[in-house]
């Protein structure tokens, strides 16, 4: 298996051959008619298969998809930052240094320019980013599991989002911009998710076989209560408001309980789960 | 919705998520953070559920982790507008 320190230089080549900015990119001029173009995939709209969503109009089915990707792009621009600042500071550390932290260079570079491109669409179309929700209070961590954590907080948000761009990116029934915007964000990820999972891979194995047992079980714990709660980003009560469904917050638990779109969760997260089984992150696969 | 239903509402939000039983929160100063009766990823749902009640988005930059602490802490920094359970019965 090719480890972590092997992969970099390669990655950092292949990131210098595709270098790109916002703005020679895209082109925020294009036009987007809310409630007339799909702006995303019907399927991966949050309440797809639910009675609500069969009861809307065509017209509101498209209006709600337009507020649901600016949501996903919205959420997805909230987990780069913390992704961003957690790869800074890993930087340079004695187990870092050289191809290691180069590649983290280029790492950066390339969220930073995701954390533009999702910012330059939702300010131009929408003239908002959704806020986020999170509040971070203070946990306790076994040895190597904060950087174990941060890790597999990048691959959810990381796998969970390339889930939805490699349905989008080719998808011919959607707003040509943003199928353009998934594909982008899909080639460099897919280079950050080789190089994710390798560093988890790597991390996992050096350290969990310390943990003791009610170490290994909180852990397990707080990786399941992640990945359920991650998916509720996809539910957002203002997304229902803004397309004009009332009651919004009834509408996120109605589909957070929905067999429907569960069923749909389970499938999108099941590369990633079998991911941290086979890494011993998790025992089981856990109830969406 | 006055002081006293908000306070039980979110009462039996917190009860419910937490799988806790009453009497971990039968005072409205009993601290909810420490006791563990919430996490992080708790917070976020609650923050959704007191937007519900509250009719109002909560901005997340102007709050402190502090607010969840206590039953009155939430009170004070979400629903210092909501009316007491005598204001709201005089009409």
């Amino acid at each position: 298996m090719t480890t972590a320190l092997e992969l970099a230089p390669r990655l950092t080549n292949a990131s210098l051959k595709k270098v790109w900015t916002v703005d020679e990119t895209f082109d925020w001029s294009e036009k987007i008619e809310v409630g007339t173009d799909w702006a995303m995939a019907p399927e991966l709209i949050s309440i797809y298969g639910t009675e609500t969503y069969e009861a809307l109009t065509e017209e509101e089915q498209k209006r709600l998809s337009f507020y649901e990707i600016v949501n996903f792009f919205s959420f997805v621009l909230y987990g780069e930052r913390p992704l961003i600042s957690g790869l800074m500071t890993r930087m340079y550390r004695k187990n870092t240094q050289g191809p290691l932290t180069e590649y983290l260079h280029h790492f950066v570079d390339e969220e930073n320019k995701h954390m533009m491109m999702f910012n330059g669409f939702c300010e131009h179309y929408a003239g908002k980013v959704y806020p986020e929700k999170k509040i971070v209070l203070p946990r306790e961590y076994a040895a190597g599991e904060e950087d174990i954590s941060f890790f597999c907080k990048v691959l959810i948000v990381e796998e969970l989002g390339d889930y939805y761009n490699l349905a989008m990116m080719s998808d011919r029934r959607i707003h040509p911009l943003v199928a353009k915007m998934n594909r982008v964000h899909h080639v460099d990820e897919a280079r950050h998710l080789a190089f994710g999972r390798e560093l988890l891979r790597e991390h996992a194995s050096d350290y969990i076989d310390g943990w003791t047992d009610e170490e290994l079980a909180r852990f397990r714990g707080w990786l399941v209560d992640y990945l359920i709660s991650s998916w509720g980003d996809f539910y957002n009560p203002a997304v229902y408001k803004d397309a004009g469904l009332p009651n919004g917050y009834q509408i996120r638990k109605m589909a957070l309980e929905h067999d429907t779109c569960r069923t749909f969760r389970e499938n999108a997260s099941a590369k990633l789960v079998d991911y941290f089984i086979e890494a011993r992150l998790l025992e089981e696969r856990p109830s969406f | 919705m006055d002081q006293k239903t908000i306070r039980d509402e979110l009462r039996g939000w917190i009860l419910e998520r937490s799988g806790a039983t009453p009497d971990r929160l039968e005072r409205d100063d009993q601290p909810i953070l420490d006791e563990g009766l919430l996490t992080s990823l708790d917070v976020v749902e609650f923050i959704l559920f007191i937007e519900s009640i509250r009719k109002e988005e909560v901005d997340i930059e102007a709050i402190e982790p502090e607010v969840f602490n206590s039953i009155d802490a939430l009170v004070e920094a979400f629903f210092a507008k909501a009316p007491a359970p005598m204001e709201s019965a005089l009409g």
